[in-house]
């Protein structure tokens, strides 16, 4: 039996590492039950009452990451990025960050083949600093931190974006300077 | 407060109801992109409900006040600012534990900068940032995320 294994290995280390979070909750709660059961208890049943209050809305956002990662193409993004000049090519940079989605190893090698293409470090780092607005998840964010809190931080990121941009620029090409 | 994600589930669905007459298999597509991202978040948002659980219950609020709170300003903007930049997940999960810090009395810029570096800065992403851009872009990027995620927290603080 022992000498039966499945074609793929399976190696704990990997679900370790791509489900640390949960294995360590889990880890936990059964330290919380055994120490304390009483108070581990509540915790469970509060972050029950938290998850179902909000589970609706969280499959709402899934379902416009599906649509904006089938329908915005990730092409079309490029190019418009790569063509444009100068500081309109900012501006659009800003706003395609904001409606970007994707976990950020799939933005990285996206944003470098933009640059391989002729787009300013400004144009790469605007992007990423602007993706931090992340439109469609806005509503769960004025679920927990209300509208005053949401709508000043996208406000914010999105003003910060180019200046953060032209800074790291400004540090990449006194490196070019240097060598 | 469940009415917003009735009325956002609906535009959802009429959304993708609109686009499938126009072309049914990317709107296959799109649920389906959708439904692989669910199932793979689902164990990630699970555990960070199950941990806002825990610190509700087992962290006192006295502990996140004098940590996060306003009598310590600068430091508790820093610390939220450091727990946001070593932290990793989806930003999904960075507001409701931001929430559970504000209802357990942080400072607002505090919990502000633990929102914007989480997103923006990351230090456990680090490794691939420097394969794909190079050791100096990715210090300087994240340098100055850092930075302007305090000053992002900062100033939510001076506005609200």
């Amino acid at each position: 039996m022992s000498a039966k294994r499945p074609s793929r290995a399976f190696s704990p280390w990997s679900l370790v590492r791509a489900q640390w979070l949960p294995l360590f909750t889990l880890l936990l709660y059964g330290w919380a039950f055994v120490v304390r059961p009483e108070q581990a208890g509540a915790a469970l049943a509060y972050g029950a009452k938290a998850f179902s209050s909000v589970a609706l809305l969280i499959v709402a956002v899934m379902g416009l990451v599906g649509l904006t990662q089938v329908w915005i193409s990730r092409d079309a993004v490029a190019r418009l990025l790569g063509r444009e000049a100068g500081f309109k090519a900012l501006i659009i940079s800003a706003l395609c960050g904001t409606v970007l989605i994707g976990p950020a190893y799939l933005i990285f090698p996206l944003l470098m083949s933009i640059h391989k293409q002729g787009a300013r470090w400004a144009v790469i780092v605007t992007v990423l600093a602007a993706y931090a607005v992340k439109i469609p998840m806005i509503p769960l964010e004025i679920e927990f931190l209300g509208w005053g809190f949401s709508l000043t931080r996208s406000l914010l990121t999105i003003l910060f974006a180019i200046p953060c941009g032209l800074a790291v620029e400004a540090i990449m090409e006194a490196r070019f300077r240097n060598d | 407060m469940n009415n917003v994600a009735l009325i956002y589930l609906i535009l959802i669905t009429v959304a993708y109801t609109l686009l499938f007459r126009r072309s049914p298999e990317k709107t296959r597509q799109s649920l389906k992109v959708a439904q692989n991202s669910l199932v793979k978040l689902a164990p990630m948002l699970i555990a960070i409900f199950g941990l806002i659980g825990l610190f509700q219950v087992f962290i006192p609020a006295e502990l996140i006040q004098r940590w996060l709170g306003a009598s310590s300003s600068g430091m508790s903007l820093l610390i939220g600012g450091l727990i946001g930049a070593i932290a990793i997940g989806p930003p999904v999960a960075a507001f409701p534990l931001a929430g559970s810090m504000l209802d357990a009395g942080a400072w607002p810029p505090a919990a502000a900068a633990f929102v914007v570096s989480w997103i923006s800065v990351g230090v456990i992403t680090l490794p691939i940032e420097v394969e794909v851009f190079g050791l100096r872009f990715a210090l300087a990027r994240n340098a100055i995320a850092f930075a302007s995620a305090l000053l992002i927290g900062l100033l939510i603080g001076w506005l609200l």
